[in-house]
C-alpha cells in the first residue's frame, strides 16, 4: 500500500498533517509529498482550507501598523491602477465581463420592450422600433431608454431618471465599436425626449456598446472621445 | 487608520475581492485601505523590519489584485486568504535573502497571548479582532502557556519542530507532542464555539 493510500484512510492523520502544513511544522521531503496528494485529493484540499481558516486569524494577533503611503503608490504604479480610473471611460468600460452585460441583457431588454410600448403609444404615425437599449447607471438604475426607428430613420432618446447637470455640462451619447474610436451619436437634452438621427454608426452590427458621457458645454473637444466620466451605458437589444 | 469592526465585516471584504477580481480599481483601494493595516502588522511581526514588510505588503496586493479571480469564497474567510498570501510572500523574502528574522518568544507571548491569558482582564473584543480571530483568541487561551508559545512560535516565524523545540529550550519530543495536542485541542474547541 502506497504512502498516499495510508494516509487517505487515515482521518486522524490526515487532520495531523493538514494542520501541521498550515502551522508550518511540515517541512522538507514530507512537505513536498503532501502536496503532492493535495493535486488529487479534495478532501484534503478542504481539510487544509478549514485549517486555514482556524490558525491563519493569528495573524490579527500582531499589532496594527500603518504602512507609509508610497505602498499603496507602488502598488497603484506597478498594476497601472491609474489607467483603471472611470476618467478616460470608454476604454474601461469596453474591457469589462462580456458575461456581466449578458446577464443584465435580459433584465434590461425586458425593461426597455415595456418603456418602449410606452414610449411609441404616444407617437401619432406609428414608427417601427427595430432595436430597444436601456442605459444604466452604475447601480444598475436604468437612466435612458433608446429606440431605433427605421420608418422615421430616428434615435429616439429619453432621459427616465431627473439626474441634474450642471449648467456648463452636456450629456453626449456615443456608440463604442468593437475596433477603433467611439462615434458621436450626438448631444443629449438635460431632461426630457431628444431626437437623434438614425444613422449606420449608431446601429452598426460593431458596436459593442452605447454610453453616454459627461462633457463640457457643447460636447467632448476630442473628436475621437470622451473626455469626461461616462455616467451611463448599455447595449442595444432586437426589439422583436 | 483605526480599522473599524465593520471593515472587516467578511461580506464586504468578499464583495471587494469580487470587484478586483472584475478589475474594479475603486473596488481594491477600498479592499486595501481597510485591510492594510493589520496585514502590514502581520507582516512586520514576522519580519520586523518596516521595508522588508512594507516591500511584503506590496507584493502580496500585487498577488491579491493578480489573483484575486482565483479566490473561492466556499473554501476561505477572504482575510484568511489575503493573511495567507502575506505569510508565504513573508516567508518567501525571508528565505530568499537569507535574513533571519528575530524571533523574540517573550515578546510574542506578552502582548496579546499575556492578554488572552486573563480574557477578563483585558476584553478580547476591545482588541479589535475580526469574529474569527476572537474565537481563536478565546481558545488559544485556554491553552496551556508553553503550548500556545510554541504554536505561535511555529506560526510567526516558520519554524520546524526542531526549531521551537530549540528556541523553547525543550526535547523535540515534548513539542511534537504539545504542538499536536494544542491544535487538536484549538480544533475541538472552535467546533464547540461554532455550535454555540
Amino acid at each position: 500500500m502506497s504512502m498516499h493510500n495510508l494516509v487517505r484512510n487515515n482521518d486522524a492523520l490526515r487532520e495531523q498533517l493538514a494542520a501541521e502544513y498550515v502551522l508550518g511544522t511540515l517541512k522538507g521531503g514530507a512537505r513536498r509529498r503532501f502536496e503532492g496528494w493535495l493535486h488529487d485529493d479534495a478532501a484534503l484540499r478542504r481539510a487544509v482550507a478549514e485549517w486555514q481558516d482556524r490558525l491563519t486569524p493569528m495573524a490579527e494577533f500582531a499589532p496594527e501598523a500603518k504602512p507609509r503611503a508610497q505602498v499603496w503608490r507602488g502598488i497603484e504604479q506597478r498594476l497601472n491602477l491609474a489607467a483603471r480610473a472611470p476618467a478616460p471611460g470608454w476604454q474601461f468600460w469596453r474591457s469589462e465581463s462580456v458575461n456581466f452585460w449578458r446577464g443584465l441583457g435580459a433584465v434590461a431588454s425586458a425593461v426597455a420592450l415595456v418603456l418602449a410600448v410606452a414610449l411609441t403609444t404616444q407617437m401619432s404615425q406609428a414608427p417601427r422600433i427595430d432595436y430597444v437599449a436601456t442605459l444604466t447607471d452604475d447601480k444598475a438604475q436604468t437612466a435612458l431608454l433608446l429606440t431605433a426607428d427605421s420608418r422615421h430613420q430616428a434615435l429616439n432618446v429619453r432621459l427616465v431618471g431627473n439626474a441634474p447637470v450642471a449648467a456648463d455640462k452636456t450629456l453626449q451619447l456615443w456608440a463604442v465599436p468593437k475596433q477603433g474610436h467611439p462615434r458621436s451619436l450626438g448631444i443629449l437634452a438635460d431632461r426630457g425626449a431628444v431626437q437623434l438621427a438614425l444613422t449606420s454608426s449608431a446601429i452598426g452590427a460593431d458596436v459593442a456598446l452605447l454610453a453616454v458621457s459627461l462633457e463640457p458645454k457643447g460636447g467632448s473637444p476630442d473628436p475621437n472621445g470622451p473626455t469626461g466620466p461616462i455616467l451611463y451605458k448599455g447595449n442595444w437589444v432586437r426589439a422583436m | 487608520m483605526p480599522s473599524d469592526v465593520h471593515s472587516l465585516d467578511p461580506q464586504q471584504l468578499r464583495s471587494w475581492l469580487q470587484g478586483a477580481a472584475r478589475r474594479d480599481a475603486a473596488a481594491f483601494r477600498a479592499l486595501y485601505d481597510a485591510t492594510s493595516s493589520k496585514l502590514f502588522g502581520f507582516a512586520l511581526r514576522i519580519l520586523v523590519k518596516r521595508e522588508l514588510a512594507e516591500e511584503v505588503l506590496q507584493e502580496s496586493f500585487v498577488a491579491i489584485w493578480n489573483n484575486a479571480g482565483t479566490y473561492q469564497s466556499q473554501l476561505a474567510a477572504p482575510m484568511t486568504w489575503m493573511a495567507t498570501i502575506v505569510r508565504n510572500k513573508a516567508f518567501d523574502l525571508l528565505r530568499r535573502s537569507d535574513a533571519t528574522a528575530e524571533i523574540d518568544g517573550e515578546q510574542f507571548d506578552s502582548e496579546i497571548m499575556n492578554a488572552l491569558q486573563d480574557p477578563g482582564a483585558t476584553p478580547i473584543e476591545a482588541l479589535q479582532l475580526s469574529s474569527d480571530a476572537q474565537a481563536l483568541a478565546y481558545c488559544m487561551s485556554a491553552l496551556e502557556g508553553l503550548h500556545r508559545q510554541a504554536i505561535g512560535l511555529a506560526f510567526f516565524h516558520d519554524l520546524s519542530h526542531s526549531e521551537v523545540a530549540q528556541q523553547l529550550a525543550l526535547p523535540i519530543g515534548t513539542v511534537k507532542t504539545w504542538i499536536r495536542r494544542g491544535l487538536d485541542r484549538l480544533k475541538t474547541c472552535l467546533q464547540k464555539r461554532e455550535r454555540a
